[in-house]
């Protein structure tokens, strides 16, 4: 008896959710209260500019997108705190679960219900480039902050996106750069079996061979996204007997790639170049067990530059959230303050004109100045090609650090204006 | 026979076809009164509707256990998208293509499974549609690979959001329709007959796998409809269309409406949308509250929640056997 | 045609043998999941996705351990209380929720399992952050195999393998507690009129596959990234093995492992773009020339 009442009470709590879901269903429907026009007032109030910001923020791309969204939230901090800026900056985050449709719902929940000024982050490539397409469409201005697709700004740019983080184009330039100055010839490829390996590794090779025609390919291997073990691999890339080994691998792929590598010894016989091997979200779980030696492309390290402006930057986000910034930190704290170098040009806010404030616009970042190009959107910022090496720290960290700028590493506007063609 | 208007008098149908047309009376005006995004959200829960209740004609009327629906909506949604970017033929056409090719590759997939009993028919479904999507994910050249197609070539009339609402108002309707005419002909009935008695269909006749093929397909084309709705829509594909994580999602919106019930996957597609949206707002550990969600249904709402309005409304006892009696394996 | 041109495309000797061990050794992590999920499976007869999230917490749990222990020595312990562990998990979920869904149909159970899998990937979000684990490697060092480098791990996975297979048929065929597992699967009503507790012999059987899948994680920690979701990638091909190789059956699921493995690391070979179809087409060819399971359903 006793059983059947308490049946009988879980049952009533069932139906009861069933009616919470029910008016959550009618409030759905329902009209949005009318936004609150702060501009009419008698004495003007200051203005808010609101930014949407969508991200994957469960699963595996999680450690990338919460460091892109700290950083933003420490630039935004900041600027409320210097207290100069005509304007309110407020963010609301949408989990898009590496999900491209959810994505694009998200982006419009943001921009018809929410009324957002601005649109920013994405990580997965596929959702950017979709939203990208909307924001074009619905004329937002929409900052990618974690996608690193080099179609954002090239063959699908627009004037309403973009890049706050070095495309794959420049990756794999930056990667040909320093490399070519190298003395070998005999080259593997390899990479994850997904658009941002091939993309990498393609332009590196493409840059490369134009700077060096007699390098030759000794093999090619791509294995599948989420490799949950990469020794066997090392075995084929051995066999062909490469000087160089270029790898096109990111995410969480990267602390298994690296491992393996260490653990067969594959860096003490061949070079091995891999984008962001040298970041910290690499390395830091890694611990002693990464590789030494292995070449690394990397748009911020929180030990260099050994500037004063990188040492407050890093000082400010370990006070904030307890961690050092890594490479995604730097990509949302350059974002909020190009919104808000923008912003300061503008007496009110109005997306045509904060995308023409936001064109060409400079401001100082850890890691020196850093200018949106007017031509296609992309981030100028420079790259830093590092070795890993010991240090005083429970991980490696990359040394030998060359700094290659900015201009030298982004493709000319030509090139991008041939890929729009 | 289990569909939910079946139990009622005449009078009682009348008055329930006068809701009907009612409901569809309000939700032709609903542009004109409530926000836009309202209307996009109503786009998308029509859309996934058709899609959930495409699923149930072969879960629920056709006790079949097909674990990867979301294959034919993703075929459907990438066939109109390559058709109207990539062919010369009219968007109309493209349009009325795209399900015919989710169709076809229903048809090669159910023909392989339907060979098959319970567990196995799932496992092979969910095989047969990760091959798909493997495909759609990796073939670069043609589909766009993992970037997805972006920008498709959708004819201007459609592209506004109240155009694209009232396109998926009146093919979710005369979908949902037909399907209710197909599910109470002779063919439907001979369908939950096999579901619910298969071995007594067999010795009276009834072709039991021809049954099940059909229905599968027919399943197939009308998520291909959906998937078409979709690029209507959203004029944007990616290959996460086809994951198997969609599936899992479409299912659990059948099961939360119930899925004995005609317009329970309807119901459910709507709760899940409009709670995923809303717990999406507030907080970021949605997946947390849509799981224990699902964990208190399953063990005290079995039946969905339709079902129990169902089981609460007509005296007799539920009818909720079909599925689980072919899922021996 | 030109053959010596196809001759000339066609793989060395070194490739040959170095994507042998690419298919051995994904094989090797691939079985130690699908065992526990093949005796889950084939006594209870639930499609139990919450058996990747298992493995997924055996690997943080192992990590956490480790940790805490430090030293070389972690790992080793956490081989040992990481699985038990997971057990202890497993034994809860299965005495507060598993227990009151076996009557109910599949679809219901598999729902269960799903929306556990969701939100254990919250929970294991808030308990350990967003951020990558790594465990060290407790043997580094590599040895070298005909030609090809093998990392002395690597042994250990290569022996698992054929360890749980080899335990997992000596309980199921040899112990008393295995005679009744095989027994309630057969025929749950007799087993309860003979005045046993098929209950019990089913807590016992899910507590046991996810051990296995607790052991699983734990193994595969220190050649890998812990993190969130990694037990999704593994769930779905692990289902599969399972279905392939018949339920229950332990040697069915170590055949197709390897079948799966080397398939795919050869497939690599000759179309890389296509890497990711071959499981699904290994699966379903097999599903069509076996409808019921490569072998015979032991139980």
């Amino acid at each position: 008896m006793k059983m059947k009442r308490n049946w009988l009470i879980l049952r009533g709590l069932a139906l009861l959710l069933v009616l919470l879901i029910g008016f959550s269903l009618v409030g759905g429907c329902a009209k949005p209260a009318p936004p609150q026009d702060q501009s009419k007032g008698a004495e003007k109030p200051v203005e808010t500019v609101k930014v949407g910001v969508i991200d994957c923020y469960t699963g595996a791309a999680t450690t990338y997108t919460y460091d892109a969204l700290d950083g933003f939230k420490l630039a935004l901090e900041e600027i409320k705190e210097e207290g100069t800026l005509g304007f309110n900056i407020e963010f609301v985050t949408r989990d898009d679960e590496f999900s491209p449709d959810k994505s694009l719902n998200w982006a419009k929940e943001l921009v018809m219900r929410e009324e957002v000024d601005l649109l920013a982050g994405i990580i997965n490539s596929a959702a950017a480039l979709g939203v990208s397409q909307y924001a074009k469409e619905e004329k937002v201005p929409f900052l990618v902050w974690g996608s690193m697709s080099d179609k954002i700004t090239g063959e699908a740019g627009h004037r309403y996106v973009f890049s706050m983080l070095p495309n794959t184009a420049i990756i794999g330039r930056s990667g040909a750069i320093q490399m070519s100055s190298m003395p070998y010839t005999k080259y593997f490829l390899a990479g994850s079996d997904y658009e941002y390996g091939h993309s990498v590794v393609n332009n590196f090779w493409e840059n490369f061979t134009e700077m060096k025609p007699d390098a030759t390919k000794v093999g090619e291997l791509w294995w599948p996204v989420r490799e949950p073990d990469f020794t066997p691999h090392i075995s084929t890339i051995r066999a062909a007997k490469p000087e160089v080994v270029i790898v096109g691998t990111g995410g969480a792929d990267m602390v298994p790639f690296l491992k393996a590598v260490n653990s067969t010894g594959l860096n003490k016989e061949v070079k091995i170049w891999v984008h962001t091997a040298t970041d910290l979200s690499t390395l830091k779980p890694l611990g002693a067990e990464a590789p030494e030696g292995i070449f690394g492309t990397n748009p911020y390290h929180h030990y260099f530059p050994d500037t004063p402006e990188n040492k407050t930057f890093v000082e400010a986000f370990k006070k904030a959230y307890g961690r050092a910034p890594a490479a995604f930190a730097l990509n949302g704290y350059i974002a909020g303050h190009s919104i808000a170098g923008a912003l300061r040009k503008l007496d009110t806010f109005d997306k045509e004109k904060f995308i023409d404030a936001l064109e060409g616009l400079t401001i100082d970042s850890p890691v020196g100045p850093v200018t949106i190009r007017e031509y296609d959107h992309q981030i100028i910022s420079p790259m830093f090609f590092g070795t890993t090496v010991k240090s005083d720290e429970p991980f490696l960290v990359a040394g030998d650090i060359v700094t290659l700028s900015g201009k030298d590493v982004i493709p000319p506007v030509e090139k991008i204006q041939a890929k729009r063609k | 026979m289990s569909t939910l208007f079946a139990r009622f008098t005449e009078a009682k149908k009348i008055l329930l076809l006068l809701l009907i047309l009612a409901a569809l009376l309000v939700m032709f005006f609903i542009p004109t009164f409530l926000s836009k995004y309202s209307v996009y959200l109503l786009t998308v829960i029509l859309f996934t509707a058709l899609l959930a209740t495409s699923l149930n004609i072969s879960l629920g009327y056709g006790g079949m256990l097909p674990l990867h629906q979301a294959v034919f909506f993703g075929v459907g949604a990438y066939a109109a998208a390559l058709l109207l970017n990539k062919s010369p033929l009219p968007p109309w056409l493209s349009f009325l293509a795209a399900p015919l090719v989710a169709a076809g590759v229903a048809l090669v997939i159910g023909t392989v499974c339907v060979r098959l009993r319970g567990l196995y028919f799932g496992m092979m479904t969910l095989a047969m549609g990760q091959l798909v999507w493997a495909i759609v994910y990796r073939w670069y050249e043609f589909t766009g690979g993992d970037d997805g197609i972006h920008g498709i070539a959708v004819p201007q009339v459609l592209r506004s959001i109240p155009a694209a609402y009232y396109t998926a108002l009146i093919v979710f309707s005369v979908c949902l329709l037909i399907i209710y005419i197909i599910l109470n002909s002779p063919f439907g009935i001979a369908l939950q007959a096999v579901r619910d008695n298969h071995q007594r269909c067999e010795s009276i006749g009834i072709n039991i796998r021809h049954h099940q093929l059909i229905a599968f397909v027919l399943a197939g084309f009308f998520s291909g409809v959906a998937g078409v709705l979709f690029v209507i829509l959203e004029r944007s594909v990616s290959p996460s269309l086809l994951f198997w994580t969609k599936s899992a999602e479409l299912l659990i919106m059948v099961l939360l409406g119930g899925m004995f019930t005609f317009l329970g996957p309807t119901f459910g597609a709507a709760v899940i949308i409009v709670l995923g949206v809303f717990l999406g707002v507030i907080t970021e550990y949605w997946l947390l509250v849509l799981g224990t969600v699902l964990v208190l249904l399953i063990l005290f709402l079995p039946q969905g929640v339709l079902g129990f309005v169902k089981e609460k409304i007509s005296s007799s006892a539920p009818e909720r056997k079909g599925v689980d009696k072919y899922a021996q394996g | 045609m030109d053959f010596s041109a196809i001759l000339s495309q066609f793989p060395d000797l070194y490739t040959l043998a170095g994507q042998f061990f690419v298919g051995m050794s994904r094989a090797m992590i691939l079985f130690v999941v699908a065992a526990g999920l093949t005796v889950v499976m084939g006594v209870l007869r639930i499609v139990n996705f919450t058996h990747g999230t298992f493995y997924m917490l055996g690997a943080f749990i192992a990590f956490s351990v480790a940790q805490w222990l430090g030293g070389s020595s972690g790992f080793w312990l956490a081989l040992l209380i990481a699985p038990l562990i997971v057990a202890a998990l497993s034994f809860v979920v299965e005495s507060t929720l598993m227990r009151r869904i076996y009557d109910q149909p599949r679809l219901m159970q598999l729902l269960l399992t799903y929306a556990l899998v969701l939100a254990f990937n919250d929970l294991i979000k808030i308990v350990w952050g967003v951020h990558y684990k790594s465990m060290a490697n407790p043997i580094p060092g590599s040895i070298s195999l005909g030609g090809a480098t093998l990392p002395s791990y690597n042994l250990i996975l290569l022996a698992a393998g054929p360890l749980v297979a080899l335990g997992l048929w000596f309980f199921m065929s040899r112990t008393m507690m295995g005679k009744l597992c095989r027994a309630t699967a057969t025929d749950r009503e007799m087993v309860d009129a003979l005045g046993i507790n098929s209950k019990q012999v089913f807590a016992s059987v899910f507590v046991l596959g996810c051990y296995l899948a607790g052991l699983g994680g734990t193994l595969i920690a220190p050649t890998t990234n812990i993190v969130i979701g990694m037990g999704m990638g593994i769930i779905i091909n692990a289902i599969l093995v399972v279905v392939v190789g018949g339920l229950g059956n332990v040697w069915g699921a170590l055949v197709v492992s390897f079948i799966f493995g080397i398939g795919e690391s050869f497939g690599v070979l000759f179309a890389p773009r296509f890497a990711l179809v071959f499981p699904f087409l290994i699966a379903a060819t097999l599903l069509m020339i076996r409808p019921s399971g490569l072998m015979k359903s032991v139980w």
